[in-house]
């Protein structure tokens, strides 16, 4: 066996490791018991995991080659989300990174199909990078799971 | 014997009335109610009155009907208005489509035309206006119109209405003539004649006033020329209503549409 995996090319053997460890991804995140990650299904989606009622919390990476700062980024995506019917700005306040990195958190509440949704965005660059995390779900399963995001959130840590 | 001589009289009148009546029938179709109830005073033996000679750049018509012509050719309306029929009966129309940068600027400018040159407004809509200006200053009006935007739309009309006009005098001298012998006869007339008299009285002068009336709108539609003014606003490059999407389109897909859409 052991000869068998020393015959595998190296950049394959490079990404399973990664794979398996979630390396590759500039941050890290933890998902917390109650939610499984997804595999990739969108191509924009870092990362993306969701809960049995459908809350889901995912992480966005843009590479900004640097341009654009926090107070930027954080005004085009709110602009953006005005754009969107419906939409309502419920509050906003700073936030940091497990690491430190200071960022801005957007909270929306949104009508779907007569019933009440929660979107929270939050907002963060770091090494010419954009990080968007967004969780949303029905209001009422993103109380009960707020503790739990919460948590998740406070985990995340960016590279 | 006098009896029988007023019978005559009478059988005769209404045989002149019925055909008189036949005649006004056929012009019901363009009786105006508003101006029919307002009678001009009766203009027995006056002769057709002439309006002056048509304005230069527009339309002559020639004799015998009603003619239309469409003016749409500048070069055109000058010959024709150097015809011998210029001195016809004439109603002038003009529909104008005009291409402007803002509209509500263009419907004053209109509006203001129509008051310089002794005009009023007839009608005004979001986009359009009617203006009625005196006759002899209908070329001014156009050639002043047009320098208020691009002209996309030009329509010049001449109506020559010299043969209803003269008919219609012609009928309703006839009809007063009528109205007199009937007034005449009924002044003699017993009781039972004296009714249908009345009756027959009632027909002509209603037949009357319409006549009337058709010819006092004539005349207005002759003195004061329409002009109709259509405003387009010029197509001017669309900017795109949206903030920073272009060169981010990741942001698209921000929301919980985006979110929540998980695969089977």
């Amino acid at each position: 066996m052991k000869r068998s995996l020393s015959r595998l090319p190296l950049p394959l053997a490079l990404a399973g490791a990664f794979a398996l460890t979630g390396c590759g991804r500039p941050f890290d995140v933890k998902t917390a018991p109650g939610l499984v990650e997804l595999d990739d299904q969108e191509p924009e989606y870092a990362y993306r995991a969701i809960s049995p009622e459908r809350v889901v919390m995912a992480v966005r990476v843009v590479d900004t080659k640097g341009r654009g700062d926090l107070e930027f980024w954080t005004r085009a995506t709110s602009l953006r989300m005005h754009e969107l019917d419906g939409y309502a700005l419920l509050g906003s306040s700073d936030v940091k990174s497990r690491d430190g990195t200071p960022g801005h958190e957007l909270r929306f509440g949104h009508d779907e199909n007569r019933k009440p949704y929660l979107y929270v965005l939050r907002v963060f660059v770091a090494n010419k990078r954009l990080f968007l995390v967004e969780t949303g779900g029905p209001q009422p399963q993103m109380e009960r799971y707020k503790g739990t995001l919460d948590w998740m959130q406070s985990t995340l840590k960016l590279d | 014997m006098k009896r029988v001589h007023l019978r005559a009289a009478l059988f005769l009148v209404l045989l002149a009335a019925a055909s008189s009546g036949c005649a006004g029938a056929e012009s019901a179709g363009a009786k105006s109610p508003s101006v029919a109830a307002n009678p001009e005073p009766p203009m027995m033996a006056s002769p057709a009155p002439r309006p002056p000679p048509p304005a230069p750049g527009v339309a002559g018509g020639a004799g015998g009907g009603a003619l239309l012509l469409a003016m749409n050719d500048p070069a055109k309306a000058k010959a024709v208005s150097d015809s011998p029929h210029s001195a016809a009966m004439l109603i002038y129309t003009a529909n104008l489509s005009l291409a402007v940068f803002q509209v509500e600027p263009g419907l004053d400018a209109v509006e203001r035309v129509a008051r310089d040159v002794g005009g009023y407004l007839s009608s005004r809509q979001d986009n359009s206006i009617t203006i009625r200006v005196p006759r002899d200053r209908f070329d001014d009006t156009i050639g002043r119109i047009e320098k208020l935007g691009d002209v996309t739309h030009r329509d010049i009309k001449a109506q020559d209405v010299t043969d209803e006009f003269v008919d219609l005098q012609a009928r309703l001298k006839n009809a007063y003539s009528i109205r007199d012998r009937l007034n005449e006869l009924m002044s003699k007339a017993a009781v039972k004649e004296a009714l249908e008299i009345e009756k027959e009285l009632g027909r002509v002068t209603e037949d009357i006033e319409r006549m009337e009336g058709k010819l006092k709108l004539l005349r207005d539609q002759m003195a004061f020329s329409t002009v109709t003014v259509t405003f387009a606003p010029v197509a001017v490059e669309q900017v795109q209503d949206s903030t920073l999407l272009a060169p981010f389109p990741w942001m698209r897909g921000l929301g919980l549409q985006s979110l929540l859409n998980v695969h089977q």
